[in-house]
């Protein structure tokens, strides 16, 4: 191995290591309270959407994006990777009834997840989530050229795959380096999830516009494959992983990377078609307190939000409430206010082709 | 030929005879200390020229109702000696019972049950002449019973248990260490949190025993806490042990005399939860330790005077052991940060560093098999590795159970490490497991062992990653384009 290779890579593990403002996971009754602390973390995170002020309202969530990723990093231990949380999930519901406190211990995250995402939409996916945050960071780095792709009906371009092939390389020698210096298990899956990722670029090159909704569809696969796993008691390791536990995990830095890279020439691509949480909060948000509703009224198609929100879900006023992530760039951007949040605490009935409110008749 | 002559002829013949018999069956081998010898290989060799016992795998389950209570280790580190010419194995656990297997015929030679853990693994030393298994238990006692097998005085109690801490209604339940015998004498720690009395006012002591009586000899507070299993060996004509409490401080003794003199004290830079080692040879032998801060310190036996150390990533908390490479002395040593380290003893050079899949908890066992020096290790991510003690590659590994509490308490309760019996291709590895079985692994390759797993090969790798593309392209991204499209969930509004 090169010195300069083994230099970096020296560098990434003690960057890595030891970095827990907390010494230990909750260890029984005599434990710390590192879960109880992440909960109350993730539920101030996730009221701050409801009581930021709405004029800069984008720079605090960034800020609050920045606060998650912190608090993943230097707190929380080992629950919140994509796989890891429904893994911990299942594993938790398990232990109800033995093992009350190691119940706790896993179940609350996720549990925290959900139930913010059914009060408060998913806020979670916009204002927190670590791996949502990575990609949106870099999705701002070409925040040009992907607003004018998709202007355009995103079409097969020269620059988009110069950049596609480019993440593939940086995935083979990486891959390579690994293969040649690393163990691999069945558990460092977070490989075949990037190759996944990877291949998803070559097909979104040419027909992103054509097969966008259906390749959505892929999520509601990675959620069950997941679950599967954490029946099957399969440690799979997830992307942004490696910054949850305490050390140095190569084929979770490389998926991060990947991601990363990836939502560089699509934006927010593992969230739109590969987070099995993404699914998971959508469910749950279905029926949320909070909701964007849009006054087609005020409406003046002038195309803003559709040309701001980062993963699609917003054309010319029509919301889908089950691709949205609350980030509610739609909602600033309306210049005539025509998208609003509201909390819908008692909902009123609408008009007899809506489903839902004609089957509560 | 006179009748006198033919049958002095014929005694030396049957004698001649019986003797080649008694050459020909392995000698009975001890275990004096935690990890065998003070150099912590847990390694049995075989030491006969007759070929040894065929030994199979064995998943050996200790049927017992008792409830796994959490910060326990299920299974302690076994002993492995020579009974009778048998490779015996004598394990404790959080079952209470100390277990004697027989591992050529895969049967229990004897159970014992005491009222209390056994956390630490037992000793083998000679009592009478007689080969005898000593350990501690939770409820505060050291037993002794012999362990010869299939003998007359087989699994008989050699003394009575010793108490060392007489009980109270303020005790909490105790910690004993596993003995060491040295010198004809047993040494052992123990420690019991008392709530009559505050933190800075808890003790935890070394004892010493008469290994023949289990009198107890002398006592000596050498901590406010807990202490690690004690280590020693003889230097310079003196008999020295090692310990060092659980807060850092090691510590040696001269226990030739009748009382124990403080040599020297080494204050470590974080909690230590495993016991020191100590190079088996030379005059001036080095002391090797690691803390949770994550560095092993090299110490001189002798002075006490800090050598070398060197850093790891994360958490050292097990015992290193020391082994031979191209016929120099290296320390092994396996860490929280994924990787076993393997440095040159005298100057802590490091000569590899081997990343495996989990936090490897356990204590390495040195052993050669095939000619070559081999290292054998247990890692968070459920398996057991072999790796080659020269170049750190992993020649082998096998899947060990799913642990009982993972990551829990990971950190908090010193588990169980491996054994190893070394006898050319009937080596095993002897591993307390997680999901409640003793096994036992061949490390031949020729000899079944269906929990043998394969560490993904580069080559393998690849063809993952072939297949990954062939089923995803192939297969299921054709499905997913032909499921209609979900339609938008628009609001009534929007």
């Amino acid at each position: 191995m090169p010195d300069w290779l083994r230099w970096l890579e020296e560098l990434v593990e003690g960057a890595t290591a030891n970095i827990k403002l907390v010494d230990q996971a909750l260890t029984g009754l005599e434990g710390s309270y590192v879960e109880l602390l992440t909960v109350l973390s993730l539920g101030l995170l996730a009221v701050i959407p409801v009581v930021v002020p709405v004029k800069r309202r984008q720079f605090y969530r960034h800020l609050n994006q920045i606060f998650g990723i912190c608090i993943f990093v230097f707190v929380v231990f080992t629950c919140l990777g994509v796989f890891g949380m429904i893994r911990n999930f299942h594993r938790g519901i398990n232990e109800i009834g033995r093992e009350n406190i190691i119940a706790l211990y896993y179940c609350s995250v996720p549990v925290t997840v959900l139930v913010t995402s059914m009060l408060f939409g998913p806020s979670f996916c916009g204002w927190i989530c670590p791996t949502g945050a990575l990609q949106e960071f870099s999705y701002l780095i070409l925040k040009g050229f992907h607003r004018k792709r998709k202007r355009d009906g995103y079409p097969y371009s020269r620059k988009m795959l110069a950049l596609v092939l480019s993440v593939a390389v940086v995935f083979m020698l990486w891959m390579a380096y690994l293969s040649a210096t690393r163990v691999f298990f069945v558990e460092d899956a977070s490989i075949y999830w990037s190759e996944i990722l990877v291949i998803l670029l070559f097909v979104l090159l040419w027909k992103m516009r054509e097969w966008d909704g259906k390749l959505r569809r892929l999520r509601v696969l990675s959620f069950w494959v997941i679950v599967a796993s954490a029946v099957a008691a399969l440690r799979i390791t997830s992307p942004v992983h490696f910054g949850f536990s305490k050390v140095y995990d190569p084929a979770s830095v490389l998926a991060t990377v990947m991601v990363f890279l990836a939502a560089l020439a699509v934006p927010h691509v593992w969230c739109r078609y590969l987070c099995p949480w993404r699914e998971a909060i959508a469910w749950a948000a279905r029926h949320s307190v909070r909701r964007l509703v849009t006054d087609f009224d005020k409406c003046i198609h002038c195309g803003k939000c559709t040309e701001v929100c980062g993963v699609d879900a917003v054309v010319e006023g029509r919301i889908d409430h089950h691709e949205c992530h609350f980030c509610f760039r739609c909602v600033d951007a309306c210049p005539t206010g025509a998208i609003e949040v509201r909390d819908q605490w008692r909902r009123e009935p609408c008009g007899s082709d809506c489903r839902s409110c004609s089957s509560a008749r | 030929m006179e009748e006198g002559t033919l049958r002095f002829r014929l005694q030396v013949l049957l004698l001649g005879a019986l003797g080649a018999a008694g050459t020909a069956r392995a000698a009975d081998t001890l275990w004096p200390g935690p990890r065998g010898g003070s150099g912590g290989t847990a390694t049995c060799r075989w030491n006969s020229k007759t070929k040894p016992p065929q030994l199979r795998q064995w998943h050996y389950e200790s049927k017992h109702n008792r409830r796994y209570k959490m910060g326990l280790a299920v299974w302690a580190s076994p002993a492995i000696v020579l009974t009778g010419g048998r490779p015996t194995v004598f394990i404790g656990g959080y079952d209470q019972t100390m277990h004697a297997l027989d591992l050529a015929d895969k049967e229990v030679l004897w159970r014992k049950i005491t009222n209390g853990e056994i956390a630490g693994p037992p000793a083998v030393g000679l009592v009478g002449g007689r080969q005898t298994v000593f350990w501690g238990s939770a409820d505060r006692h050291v037993y002794a019973y012999y362990a010869d097998s299939r003998g007359d005085f087989d699994g008989r109690q050699a003394w009575p248990p010793t108490e060392l801490v007489p009980p109270s209604n303020t005790q909490a339940d105790a910690s004993l260490s596993a003995p060491l015998l040295l010198d004809g004498r047993l040494y052992i720690t123990c420690f019991v949190y008392d709530k009559a009395f505050s933190r800075s006012r808890q003790k935890g002591w070394l004892f010493c025993l008469d290994q023949n009586t289990g009198r107890a000899i002398w006592k000596r507070e050498v901590s406010q806490g807990p202490v690690s299993h004690p280590m020693g060996r003889m230097i310079g004509g003196r008999a020295t042990v090692f310990v060092c409490a659980r807060k850092g401080l090691l510590q040696a003794y001269d226990v030739s005399g009748a009382s124990p003199g403080q040599l020297w004290t080494y204050q470590m830079p974080h909690e230590v939860m495993g016991s020191p080692v100590v190079e088996e040879q030379g005059d001036r032998p080095l002391v090797f330790l690691g803390s949770k801060f994550g560095n092993l310190h090299a110490v001189d036996a002798a002075s006490g005077e800090p050598v070398w150390k060197r850093m790891s990533g994360n958490w050292i908390d097990n015992t290193a052991c020391i082994g031979e490479v191209d016929g120099v002395r290296h320390v092994f040593v396996g860490s929280h940060d994924y990787n076993v380290y393997a440095y040159e003893a005298s100057t802590g050079r490091l000569r590899w560093k081997r990343h495996l899949g989990g936090e490897v908890y356990s204590a390495p066992s040195y052993f050669v098999y095939g000619g070559r020096p081999q290292v054998a290790v247990a890692a968070l991510d459920n398996h057991l590795y072999v790796l080659d003690a020269d170049t750190g590659k992993v020649t082998t590994s096998y899947y060990t159970g799913t642990p009982i509490w993972d990551k829990v308490a990971k950190g908090e309760t010193l588990w169980g490490s491996s054994a190893v019996f070394e006898a050319g291709e009937e080596t095993v590895i002897v591993h307390g497991s997680f999901d409640d079985f003793v096994y036992v692994y061949p490390v031949s390759q020729a000899k079944d062992c269906e929990l043998r797993t394969k560490v993904q090969s580069p080559a393998t790798l690849w063809w993952g990653l072939l297949i990954t593309l062939g089923v995803f392209g192939g297969i299921i991204l054709p499905i997913v384009l032909r499921i209609p499209e979900r339609q938008p969930q628009n609001d009534r509004n929007g």
